[in-house]
């Protein structure tokens, strides 16, 4: 009779993994800074939504809080997304049908994704415009995907891990037993 | 019997018939008119809190673009689209109400495709007059847990200002209008930050 027998190491390297999860960061959206930029309100709500839904839907984050969330506060590991706008064209649509060259809307943000401590982990500048078919808050959706898409394609450092209890106990308790000596 | 005589022979008489007719047609035109004049009323009375709008986004728990009734329940604002369940937000809890105005080529994609089908650049001249302006309603508030939230409705033109005046009415915060930049139709006003 022959036995074939499965190398054990298979289930408990399983059960590793499961025991360390790879850590993954959270983000909380900021509500949008116009700058200096005369920019209209409906804007502002619009591109703060839709980085919301862009970067759910890039899965790069644990959770996506909105600004002024109480649940975040309670998250380890959280990034804060700031959006400043630096240039915005408000374009047209009917002048966009009409010509096919001008009329666009264009917007332009920098875009800061920083720890809670205010380090500044991401800094990309990023565009958002409407050149041919769609209405002008179409732009603000453009903008919002490719600030998702820069973040997903941008390499993020590891949440660091907080110190473990023991680490910090440790000392102590030689000292003590150093004491007792 | 002369009186009963009298009554048989305007029975006969076709006039007497006609007009007859004629007056129960009338009676009935002005009652139905005067009915239609109450429903009215009330229809007019209703529209004030209730307006048909197209959801543009934001609004939690509905889709983008659906199109849908924004109406003031009590101490709520809700939209409902068709038979689903209906969307709402507490109007304490709406922090700003912000009133603009767009210009949007109308028919959508189909529209868009059959102009550009056009030939000699008819499809232009076509967009020089297939737009039309609305108004836009933003929506900021704050969800139960601190979340800020923005919903941005599209209206017809004039609808707007009704909606925000009930609002503030039953008290949702505002910030004041002269805050608000220039209208969105503004062609190519570019403001930049150097």
């Amino acid at each position: 009779m022959i036995f074939v027998t499965l190398p054990p190491q298979l289930p408990a390297q399983t059960a590793a993994a499961k025991s360390s999860p790879e850590r993954q960061w959270s983000v909380q959206v900021d509500k949008i800074d116009p700058g200096d930029v005369v920019l209209a309100s409906s804007f502002q709500v619009a591109i703060y939504e839709n980085l919301l839904e862009e970067l759910g839907k890039t899965k790069r984050f644990k959770q996506v809080f909105r600004d002024g969330d109480r649940n975040a506060s309670s998250v380890a590991d959280l990034l804060v997304l700031k959006t400043t706008v630096q240039k915005y064209s408000p374009g047209s649509e009917t002048q966009r049908a009409v010509t096919t060259v001008s009329g666009a809307t264009k917007l332009n943000v920098r875009s800061q994704l920083c720890t809670r401590d205010g380090n500044v982990v991401l800094e990309r500048v990023v565009n958002g415009n409407v050149r041919f078919l769609g209405s002008n808050l179409r732009a603000t959706h453009n903008l919002a995907r490719n600030v998702a898409k820069t973040i997903k394609q941008s390499a993020l450092p590891e949440p660091t891990l907080p110190a473990p209890a023991q680490s910090s106990a440790a000392p102590s308790v030689a000292a003590e037993l150093a004491g007792v000596r | 019997m002369n009186r009963r005589a009298v009554a048989s022979e305007q029975m006969q008489d076709p006039y007497f018939l006609i007009h007859r007719t004629a007056l129960l047609t009338l009676l009935i035109w002005v009652s139905t008119g005067m009915l239609a004049q109450n429903s009215g009323g009330q229809t007019s009375s209703a529209a004030a809190s209730e307006t048909n709008v197209t959801h543009v986004l934001g609004f939690e728990g509905t889709s983008n673009n659906a199109k849908g009734k924004l109406s003031i329940q009590g101490s709520a604002v809700q939209f409902q689209k068709g038979a689903d369940t209906a969307a709402q937000v507490n109007i304490s809890s709406i922090q700003d109400v912000i009133l603009g105005e767009q210009s949007k080529q109308l028919g959508g994609l189909p529209m868009t495709l059959g102009k550009a089908a056009t030939p000699y650049g008819g499809g232009r001249v076509i967009s020089l007059f297939a737009h039309k302006k609305y108004d836009t309603l933003t929506l900021v508030y704050f969800d139960t847990n601190g979340g800020l939230h923005g919903a941005i409705f599209q209206l017809n033109k004039g609808r707007g200002q009704a909606i925000r005046d009930e609002l503030v009415a039953k008290g949702a915060h505002v910030t004041p209008a002269e805050d608000e930049p220039a209208k969105q139709s503004t062609p190519e006003a570019k403001s930049e930050n150097k």
